[in-house]
């Protein structure tokens, strides 16, 4: 397959995701917004309403989505790390057992906020779901994403000594390095 | 759009199915069952009558004499020998049939006649595999492992060969006055086998497994010996010859169903019945205990705990492979027809039929064809006549087809809840033999006793 | 490793423990899981499982394969149910690109999506017999009915267990001459089989010593991991996506979703999957009933008139009679935007996380396997249990590995 040949798969463009201008706000940013949480809305996602917010008040607000008598956004259903060329986001989709509410938030660190050598930070969900566990576990094996305050944060899908984060855009499968050092290489 | 029709007809075993596997079953097991012990059979008398004729025949003196008897007390040893391969051999294969049968399936049926020949070839590979000691274990008790499981089970089962030959000429010797207690004491040494070879694999999973089966076999041993030992006291005797004797003369006369309290009531007397029913339902409830604790004993399913391949990964012989292995693996097989033995003898009567009148029939056809064949036959061979007379003992004969019958059955039956049940949890099994079996073959001791001065 | 045992209490009497390493290879894991278990004499304190052994980039592959090839590899994220992964993906597919699927390929997706449901918990019914200690004896019943249903897949898909049947816009191909008929026949034969299981095994007085109280899953517990399918169902929650969200054609068919009410034990959860191959079996019943368009030997004998035009608006062809909305070839496109969607799959919710940046590939996956979700609560259930019932409660929660790993 051509595609695989390549080293680096050449990274497409994320879709568009500001819009120019400012998207009202929705039923859960009002609830976000009542507990001093500020949030920004943006385009639903196939209907469901998607919002961005800070990572500082990740925590808070999962807690009060999860806690709110009206909405209870008790199952976080998905959590999805995701590298999107200018930032590094981690997606969070919040179900209910209840009833049929959905949420989308969304955590996004700048590439240019995070140093050198460093993974970017975001505040870890384990405190309020168990199910944060392994998914952020994951999204720090593949994306290179660093939750906060998560009991054990190690790999979980590769092995323990893998370099290296492989849903970055800007990976290199160590094969690959080895096989550029060989001239007869195919790849 | 393109549509297709199905060509492939979706095929749907039925009850035709089942009673074509099943007739293939049966042939399998008469084809087999008359290997094994016509080979047993001709072994025995090769070296029990015709070796020590020939010898006396050719050589003069005290000598050839001498020669002669060792032959002769060698004969139990040697068709035991002959015995245990070639029946763990077919009991391997017949289980995996009846399995297969049970379960709507074929089972083995390419390797030799219609898969006659696939433990043959199995045992064949298992020899020529390699043989590993895992790192770290102890290489002597790992060797010696097998050989302590599996040697009980050819020593212990001597004493049985005089009860179900109907005390022949040539095995009455084995017959020890206290018979079945040195059966049982034989068949409590295999654990300490298990033990030393899970204790010696250095593995965590044979280590578990050897506990659980000290555990277990320390357990339902209680059971096992207490329900014998009842029977003892209803026949009032350890000798397992005459435990079978008395059993002769019709179901009713079994152990299983009382031992003859039935036919020994005073039928006057309302005691005297009552006590004959309650004794009669009593030793059906014990045999049933005897089965329970022999499966237990044996590790069969649902009792297999110490191999628990689900869990444990068969457990103490996790790490054993080629003869070791398949030496376990024989012993296990066997240890199962010798407590199948054990009930037989103990409870079903051993060579009697359910009816007198069918063992008088069928050892007087025998007796008769004798006859014949020595009137018609012998006489050419000359003075070698009674040799062929030799090779079959009515009596004997008739015994060990009855034998045959009665112990294949309690196999089949031990594989068919093996094809049924699941496995019990380790907790749950001790429970099982400490609170309920126990108490229970202590008072079934008890009221037998006393039932059986009141019959 | 890292082994906490400062949650323990400790007398004078206590044993040492024993840390043994359960799996990769172990007959009753499933495939390839690990376990870490440490043990105090037969009783598991502490649990550690170790997944990632099947790891296959599923979602890397996603990202660099064209969503044209793609659709074939999905149904190896979860192999015992291969038409829930691609009607999950399908479905976020389409909801990005607002492409409406014809009612008859829906049909099509429900009923084979509920023999696939069927399938995978009758080999889940076998090999938890197997777990239990049931070792050759009934396990292979249900082989017998999961056989009749593969063959009717091989016939329709052409593939036994990857089917590559479900595609973005509806479904490969029309079922052959004959396929309704053997698998309404199937239908009318299969509650007497479940009720034979039933005999053997509800009532078996080992299996229910086996399995009642053991296990127990709490509805907070299992609420908290995100624990969902016929698990969170027999912990007496009513979540099944096909009534709590409805998709597809599910809103037009009658069927309830078993819940059991009561501990949540293991015996809870195979009783609820028992139950749910009753429902599956009589959706599939409604569905040879009431499916667009009739059964194709009709359909074919009414495209007559037509000669099998294809054309948009003709009656026989056109609408809700066709099976494939979008085009199959190597230029499939999906337009731009992200969509999370979710199927219930017979082990809980399966979502598929797509973001699309409108190219032939798409630019992020993510799954969302329900195997992955319900086994993080297992270590839960297994402290305090002997190490009989890991096997019994492992094997209760129905965990696909490849589904775990991807």
């Amino acid at each position: 397959m051509t595609d695989e040949a390549k080293p680096q798969p050449t990274p497409s463009p994320a879709p568009a995701k500001a819009e120019p201008t400012p998207l009202e706000i929705g039923r859960y940013g009002k609830i976000l917004q009542a507990n001093g949480i500020a949030s920004k809305r943006l385009p639903d996602s196939c209907g469901v309403e998607t919002v961005e917010i800070d990572a500082k008040d990740l925590q808070k607000a999962a807690k009060t989505l999860r806690d709110n008598q009206e909405v209870k956004l008790n199952l976080l259903n998905c959590l999805a790390g995701v590298d999107n060329l200018e930032t590094f986001d981690s997606v969070y989709h919040l179900w209910s057992y209840e009833n049929t509410n959905e949420f989308v938030m969304k955590v996004s660190i700048p590439k240019t906020q995070v140093a050198e050598g460093k993974l970017p930070d975001v505040p870890s969900l384990v405190p309020i779901w168990n199910a944060a566990n392994w998914h952020e576990r994951e999204s720090y094996d593949l994306v290179g994403i660093n939750y906060v305050g998560h009991p054990y944060m190690r790999r979980i899908l590769n092995p323990w000594d893998w370099e290296g984060h492989p849903l970055r855009r800007d990976y290199k499968q160590p094969v690959d390095a080895l096989n550029d050092k060989n001239p007869h290489s195919m790849r | 759009m393109t549509s297709s029709t199905i060509t492939r007809e979706i095929p749907k075993p039925g009850i035709n199915f089942q009673l074509y596997e099943l007739g293939k079953f049966i042939r399998l097991s008469l084809t087999w069952l008359t290997i094994i012990f016509g080979a047993v059979w001709i072994a025995s008398w090769l070296v029990g009558v015709l070796l020590p004729a020939a010898i006396e025949q050719f050589m003069q003196g005290d000598n050839a004499h001498f020669i002669g008897n060792v032959l002769r007390a060698l004969t139990p040893i040697v068709s035991v020998m002959v015995f245990i391969p070639i029946n763990a051999m077919f009991m391997v294969l017949c289980e995996r049939r009846a399995l297969a049968l049970f379960t709507v399936r074929k089972g083995p049926n390419r390797v030799g006649p219609d898969g006659y020949l696939q433990t043959a070839a199995d045992a064949v590979k298992l020899l020529f595999k390699e043989d590993i000691t895992p790192h770290g274990a102890d290489a002597i008790m790992f060797t010696l492992a097998p050989i302590i499981f599996f040697a009980p089970s050819i020593f212990g089962a001597l004493p049985l060969l005089a009860a179900v030959t109907a005390d022949h000429p040539l095995y009455s010797f084995v017959n020890l006055p206290t018979g079945i207690f040195y059966v049982l004491a034989m068949s409590s040494i295999p654990v300490v086998g298990l033990v030393m070879g899970s204790w010696a694999s250095n593995n965590k999973y044979s280590l578990v497994g050897g506990l659980r089966s000290a555990a277990q076999a320390v357990s339902y041993e209680i059971p096992l010996v207490l329900s014998i030992i009842t029977v003892c006291f209803m026949a009032g005797s350890l000798d397992v010859v005459q435990i079978a004797r008395q059993q002769a003369g019709g179901l009713l006369n079994w152990n299983v169903f009382g031992g003859g309290a039935l036919t020994h009531a005073n039928l006057g007397s309302i005691t005297s019945i009552v006590a004959a029913l309650i004794m009669s339902l009593s030793c059906v409830i014990l045999f049933c205990m005897y089965l329970i604790a022999a499966c237990a004993e044996v590790n069969r399913i649902p009792f297999d705990l110490p191999e628990a391949e689900s869990e444990l990964v068969s457990g103490y012989n996790t790490e054993y492979s080629g003869i070791k292995f398949a030496i376990f693996f024989l012993a296990e097989f066997t240890n199962l027809f010798i407590v199948s033995t054990v009930a037989t003898v103990m409870f079903l009567g051993c060579g009697a039929a359910p009816l007198p009148i069918l063992d008088e029939v069928m050892v007087g056809t025998v007796t008769s064809l004798l006859a014949w064949a020595q009137n018609n036959l012998g006489a050419n061979f000359g003075q070698l006549g009674w040799l062929i007379n030799s090779l079959i003992n009515p009596t004997t004969f008739v015994a060990a087809l009855w034998v045959i019958l009665k112990v294949y059955s309690l196999v089949v039956f031990a594989i068919l809840v093996r094809g049924t049940l699941p496995r019990f949890r380790i907790d749950q099994l001790m429970d099982f033999g400490w609170k309920r079996l126990i108490p229970l073959s202590l008072i079934l001791l008890i009221a037998i006793t006393f039932l059986k001065e009141l019959v | 490793m890292a082994i906490d045992t400062a949650g323990l209490t400790s007398d004078d009497l206590k044993t040492e423990e024993m840390v043994i390493n359960m799996g990769p290879q172990h007959p009753a894991t499933h495939g390839v899981l690990r376990l870490l278990l440490t043990l105090d004499g037969e009783y598991v304190t502490h649990v550690e499982p170790v997944i990632g052994h099947l790891h296959r980039a599923q979602e890397w592959q996603g990202q660099n394969r064209t969503w044209f090839q793609y659709q074939a590899l999905i149904d190896r994220v979860d192999y015992l149910s291969g038409m829930f992964t691609s009607w999950a993906l399908s479905r976020a597919a389409e909801t990005i690109d607002e492409c409406h699927v014809p009612e008859r390929a829906e049909y099509m997706r429900v009923i084979v999506a509920e023999m696939n449901r069927i399938t995978s918990h009758l080999l889940w019914l076998g090999t938890y017999l197997i777990d239990l200690g049931a070792m050759f004896g009934f396990p292979f019943y249900p082989f017998r009915e999961r056989e009749k249903l593969l063959d009717l897949f091989e016939a329709i898909a052409g593939q036994r267990m990857m089917f590559n049947y479900i595609r973005i816009g509806g479904v490969q191909r029309e079922a052959p001459f004959g396929w309704f008929a053997k698998l309404k026949a199937f239908t009318e034969e299969f509650p007497d089989r479940i009720d034979e299981y039933e005999a053997i095994v509800t009532q078996n007085p080992i299996f229910l010593k086996r399995t009642k109280g053991v296990g127990i899953l709490k509805k907070s517990v299992a609420m908290d991991y995100g624990v969902t399918g016929p698990c969170i169902r027999a912990s007496g929650i009513n979540m099944d996506l096909r009534r709590f969200k409805p998709y597809s054609v599910y809103p037009k068919l009658k069927f309830e979703v078993p819940v059991i009410e009561g501990d949540g034990d293991t015996w809870a959860r195979y009783m609820c999957r028992i139950q749910e191959m009753r429902q599956s079996n009589e959706i599939i019943k409604q569905c040879l009933d009431q499916i667009t368009g009739g059964w194709p030997e009709e359909l074919a004998e009414r495209r007559k008139s037509c000669n099998s035009c294809g054309k948009e608006d003709c009656a026989n062809c056109g609408g809700d009679l066709k099976i494939m909305a979008k085009k199959q070839n190597a230029g499939l496109r999906v337009k731009a935007g992200e969509a999370f969607a979710a199927v219930e799959s017979p082990r809980g919710t399966l979502g598929c996380y797509v973001i699309s940046n409108g190219s032939d590939k798409a630019f992020r996956f993510k799954w969302r396997n329900p195997s992955f979700c319900n086994l993080s609560v297992l270590h839960e259930l297994l402290v305090g249990h002997p190490i009989a019932d890991i096997m019994a409660i492992f094997g209760s929660i129905d965990v696909i590995l490849p589904d775990v790993d991807r």
